[in-house]
């Protein structure tokens, strides 16, 4: 089991206020990730729920039970940190039964739980080495190999994929989903890639300077997002905003047009503007468009016939817009 | 051709020069003692060239025959047991500065300075007057203690900040991983901080090792130690070289291979060798 609930917890660092009162329920064998821009406080409200903070305020309840004032060790968690965290003085077998020994295991069932450990993470062979000795991805993954070995509660990731280069991080990220489908534990993952957010969570939460701004699934988040700090983090590209008179046009102080509900054309439009750079990917084109409402993107399935200089009519998706009134907030 | 011009050559060759020169330095006095410790007293002050097959080993036996083992013994045993307890104290104190998140951290860091720089003068009398009410006067304890101001601050202040070069992340990866704060620190940080470790002990040795002024100040007779004991060579009408060559050779000796081994660890922990 693990169900996790916070209640109203708050932190401070003196007298700022990082995490004002927040309350959220993490169901057992969810995958939720905390994701928001640098800052805002996601690796704090993690580390509240590890007990490597002291909360200012609140409750945590893990499995139902106030988990408030135990020390990590006893939560039953797993972290795997940004840094890995790797004991440099022990070899990979060593780290990875770290957990199990702290846990007065027998050391045969260590030596068979580390075995099968290595084996779900392809470490067999760096059993006897340094983590010295690794590369990033190896280092990562003995990282959760630690985690894993003890069947935790919960698995808690702060951010564990930034240190790796492109090419690893996305293998690395399908590794992770994957474990999660085979394992069905609790994961809590901590990320500033809103990539990231919407590959693996089954839930997400956007934070922003400590808030909930809104929880919810990915596609949820995608079409029916709740303001505009929201519409904005969530998609790549960004979507389109645009205030003024042709948001008033529709009724509304702002408009949110994402760059693949924008329709193109060389002949006749809503909006006129000129291409000011057309990336060409084959499978996609996406183009950015000089406007009199400012820099518009889109986004074209296939590749088209546009370049540099060309002039092109833009026209929304009036029934996709996303429609937000003076505070932000989106119109119902 | 052009990296081997004079001036490269010049270069090179006064550096080797002034390498040399302060080689002689350092080596000519503990070559001197050497042949002092190995002449008869009547040969002492002839040029070595004079009489060179004129050596003995009567220094050596004379000093075996004397107190000065004895000396040797405590100075090892009293400067190795206020290492010890310095590190047993001293560490966990560390810890606690280098990560807890204590407000007046500064104010203890201020202390240990003044401490580690304040001259033992200024701890001598008073420490002196307390010995005396205590009667710890020429008592191993009352040695060990007086070493201990020396040895406690050192082991605090350097491992203060080794311990503040190891990431928090490891640390709060053991308490995760289920350990408790002290096997955090005995399993995880202090094996991640041995360079480090291992200086502090020796550098906390060394100083007491070499200590003459508290010695000579507390002990009296059977606490003497090694330094102090070296006075006994010197009466009020003549000098005994001789035996102060071997005994001088006696202090050093045996701080050579700790020193061989310490320097490995010195450099690595001066260098801040601890990566995670
Ligand atoms: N120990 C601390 N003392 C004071 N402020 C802190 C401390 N830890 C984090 N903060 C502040 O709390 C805010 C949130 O930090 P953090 O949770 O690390 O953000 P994120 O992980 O989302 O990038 C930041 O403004 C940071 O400066
Ligand atoms: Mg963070």
């Amino acid at each position: 089991m693990g169900q996790i609930t916070l209640r109203e917890v708050r932190k401070s660092f003196g007298a700022t206020e990082v995490i004002p009162p927040l309350s959220l329920e993490i169901e057992d064998g969810e995958f939720v990730v905390f994701v928001g821009p640098s800052g805002c406080g996601k690796s704090t409200l993690l580390r509240m729920i590890a007990g490597l903070e002291d909360i200012s305020g609140g409750q945590i309840l893990i499995d139902g039970k106030d988990a408030s004032a135990l020390p990590p060790a006893r939560r039953g968690l797993a972290m795997v940190f940004q840094s890995y965290a790797l004991y440099p003085h022990m070899t990979v077998a060593k780290n990875i039964a770290f957990p199990l020994r702290m846990a007065g295991m027998p050391a045969e069932e260590q030596d068979r739980l580390v075995e099968n450990a290595a084996r779900v993470l392809n470490l067999t062979d760096y059993l006897d080495r340094r983590p010295g000795q690794l590369s990033g991805g190896q280092r990562q993954r003995v990282a959760i190999g630690r985690a894993i070995v003890r069947k935790p509660e919960a698995f808690l990731f702060d951010e564990p994929l930034s240190n790796l280069d492109a090419a690893l991080r996305v293998n690395m990220r399908l590794e992770i989903t994957e474990l999660h489908a085979k394992l069905e534990s609790t994961m809590i993952y901590v990320t500033h890639d809103q990539v990231e957010a919407m590959t693996m969570a089954d839930k997400i939460v956007i934070l922003h300077a400590g808030r909930i701004e809104q929880v919810g699934t990915p596609l949820d988040l995608y079409h029916n997002p709740r303001n505009l700090f929201v519409a904005g983090f969530i998609g790549s590209p960004k979507m389109n905003f645009i205030s003024g008179a042709p948001a008033a046009a529709y009724g509304a102080h702002t408009i949110g047009v994402r760059p693949e509900h924008l329709d193109v054309s060389t002949e006749a439009g809503l909006w006129q503007g000129r291409v000011t750079v057309a990336e060409h990917l084959g499978s996609d084109t996406f183009l950015h468009v000089q406007t009199d409402h400012g820099q518009l993107n889109a986004r074209l399935q296939g590749d088209i016939d546009v370049y540099h200089g060309d002039t092109v009519w833009l026209t929304p998706n009036e029934a996709i817009m996303h429609r937000f009134d003076a505070d932000g907030l989106t119109m119902k | 051709m052009d990296d081997k011009s004079f001036a490269y050559r010049a270069k090179k060759a006064s550096g080797i020069a002034m390498m040399l020169a302060f080689l002689a330095f350092a080596v000519l006095p503990i070559l001197w003692v050497l042949i002092l410790s190995l002449r008869p007293a009547t040969a002492l002050f002839e040029p070595i060239w004079e009489s060179p097959t004129n050596l003995t080993f009567d220094n050596f036996r004379g000093i075996a025959d004397s107190g000065f083992p004895r000396a040797l013994l405590n100075s090892f045993l009293t400067a190795g047991i206020a290492t010890i307890l310095s590190m047993i104290v001293g560490v966990p104190a560390a810890f606690a500065l280098a990560k807890s998140r204590l407000r007046g951290k500064f104010v203890a860091s201020w202390v240990l300075l003044l401490l580690r720089m304040a001259p033992p003068v200024g701890f001598v009398i008073p420490l002196f007057l307390i010995y005396i009410n205590a009667g710890l006067i020429d008592t191993y304890p009352g040695l060990i203690m007086a070493y201990m101001t020396l040895t406690l601050p050192l082991v605090v202040w350097s491992m203060w900040t080794t311990f503040a070069q190891i990431p928090n992340e490891l640390i709060e990866s053991a308490l995760m991983d289920g350990a408790s704060l002290a096997k955090a620190l005995v399993l995880v940080v202090i094996p991640a901080a041995r360079p480090g470790v291992v200086a502090a002990a020796i550098l906390g040795f060394l100083i007491a090792w070499n200590d003459f002024f508290f010695a000579l100040i507390i002990t009296r007779g059977s606490t003497v130690t090694a330094p102090v004991s070296i006075m006994n060579f010197i009466s009020s009408d003549s000098v005994d070289w001789g035996s102060i060559a071997v005994a001088a050779i006696c202090v050093t000796l045996p701080i050579i291979p700790v020193m061989v081994i310490a320097n490995r660890y010195i450099v690595q922990s001066l260098s801040g060798a601890v990566k995670g």
